[in-house]
């Protein structure tokens, strides 16, 4: 099958998805209290939150709306840091009563063994762990002096569990660039399967920090390394998937960009509000489960979510990637909309020209 | 129904299955539930009643848990084809002292409950 008959099939593939909507990834927001301060953090969190955590009643009362959840339903628990919280495996567990699965996001500080244990014991099946650097870089994105050592003990507990589906993520900036090859094989060493790789956008606190972002030819160097990666089987190195790549399409990740928010994953946000992934700005809100049916909204509203047409605006008008971007990753539409925040695409195109002068 | 089939379709014929597997940018990987849910309650086998402070732990794996005042434990373990739990009294005379025993489940795929009489020492 040629690859322009690939496209055009995987085209109606996203159709049909759309048009099924089926919802079988969950964020709960269940804190926005965060025992870090990161440079690079998206949501703003901090130590001292504006919001209450919300209480497991509230969100039990909204996943109690879902008619015949999704086969794979799975709630992932994210925040702020999930783990601030001591209720999480009791909500957990009130989740797998209800024939759901869950999993985590996790900073990794406060993953010790006894943690470990707890979670696995209250039905725990998936977890991601962020591990930004070599432990220079790493302490340094996330503003302390010991974040390394404990992400580094949090991943060895995780990665010896049978069970656990486990992967890394890593936020790709200037500083870490140029270890992602040593970052590589000490994972392999501590036998992790997957590793996901992705690069900072410019909102909440990212926004004002150059370092973080990657130049158009980093950005590219970043490409060929995870192609370059893909050939070993000894990790699932991938791309994460934030934004369409052009070229590298399917070349860095198993199949081609395909942005499900608001298709397949939802989201219960701190203070209630019904959306998507939880970087996506906020005002994108379709409803709050203090005043709506949850799932409800999740039939009948998020109608910018499955007809991105509104995104062809900007540079994204006229772009003969149109068909297979949509507008990138949705997360990449903040403020007044009127223009995608990075374009990876273009990113890949410049760093060509760069590359090839004249 | 039809919906389905021509997604099913569309997906087989553009790639794989991975295609309907998927997680979020900031999500973390999908969850195929590998894990068996094991529960139950231990008594004295001379007196009847609930033994507090029980460790039930799983053979080569690090899961315990510790038994409540009613004697019940419940937890989620990686599904395996010979699971072994182990009883065992870790609290010496605390809650009265108590001979270790060992139940083997074979190739259990549901939830399991299981009522453990302990023989006291």
């Amino acid at each position: 099958m040629t690859p322009k008959i690939q496209r055009f099939l995987f085209r109606k593939f996203k159709e049909s998805e759309i048009k099924l909507h089926l919802l079988n990834y969950l964020f709960w927001e269940c804190t926005t209290r965060c025992n870090l301060n990161c440079l690079h953090c998206g949501s703003d969190c901090s130590r001292k939150s504006t919001f209450q955590d919300m209480p497991v009643a509230d969100f039990l009362n909204a996943l109690d709306t879902i008619k015949n959840p999704a086969r794979n339903f799975t709630v992932v628990f994210t925040g702020g840091e999930p783990l601030l919280r001591k209720d999480i495996e009791w909500c957990g567990r009130e989740i797998r009563k209800r024939g759901m699965r869950w999993s985590l996001v996790t900073n990794g500080h406060l993953y010790d063994l006894q943690r470990h244990i707890s979670l696995l014991n209250a039905g725990l099946g998936a977890l991601t762990i962020s591990l930004d650097g070599l432990k220079e870089s790493h302490n340094w994105l996330r503003n302390s002096h010991n974040s390394y050592d404990k992400v580094i003990q949090a991943i060895e507990i995780a990665a010896g569990s049978g069970r656990l589906n486990f992967d890394i993520v890593t936020c790709v900036n200037q500083k870490n660039l140029n270890e992602l090859g040593r970052m590589k094989d000490w994972l392999i060493s501590k036998k992790v399967k997957a590793w996901r790789l992705f690069t900072i956008i410019p909102i909440g606190r990212a926004m004002n920090n150059p370092e973080l972002m990657l130049t158009d030819i980093q950005f590219v160097e970043l490409m060929d390394f995870i192609v370059e990666s893909r050939k070993n089987k000894e990790i699932d190195v991938s791309f994460s998937c934030e934004g369409y790549v052009g070229r590298y399409e399917t070349k860095v990740r198993d199949t081609f960009f395909f942005c499900r928010a608001g298709i397949n994953i939802g989201s219960v946000l701190i203070d209630g509000s019904i959306s998507a992934c939880p970087n996506i700005d906020r005002s994108f809100s379709q409803g709050n489960i203090y005043k709506d049916n949850f799932y409800e909204v999740w039939q009948t509203e998020f109608e910018p979510f499955r007809n991105r047409k509104w995104t062809k605006t900007g540079p994204c008008k006229t772009c003969a990637h149109y068909k297979d971007c949509q507008g990138n990753g949705f997360h990449n539409w903040h403020g007044e909309k009127n223009n995608v925040l990075v374009c990876h695409a273009e990113k890949i195109e410049k760093a060509k020209q760069i590359s090839i002068p004249g | 129904m039809k919906r389905q089939w021509i997604r099913n379709i569309l997906g087989g014929l553009t790639f794989t299955t991975a295609l309907f597997v998927f997680q979020a940018c900031y999500g973390t990987p999908q969850d195929f539930g590998f894990d068996l849910l094991v529960e139950g309650q231990v008594k004295s086998m001379n007196t009847g009643l609930p033994i507090k402070g029980i460790k039930v732990s799983v053979a080569d794996n690090m899961q315990y848990e510790i038994t409540d005042k009613e004697g019940c434990f419940s937890f989620y373990t990686e599904l395996m084809e010979i699971l072994t739990l182990h009883f065992e009294d870790i609290d010496s005379v605390q809650n009265g002292a108590y001979v270790s025993k060992d139940t083997v489940l074979n190739n259990t795929n549901e939830p399991v409950y299981l009522e453990i009489n302990l023989e006291e020492k």
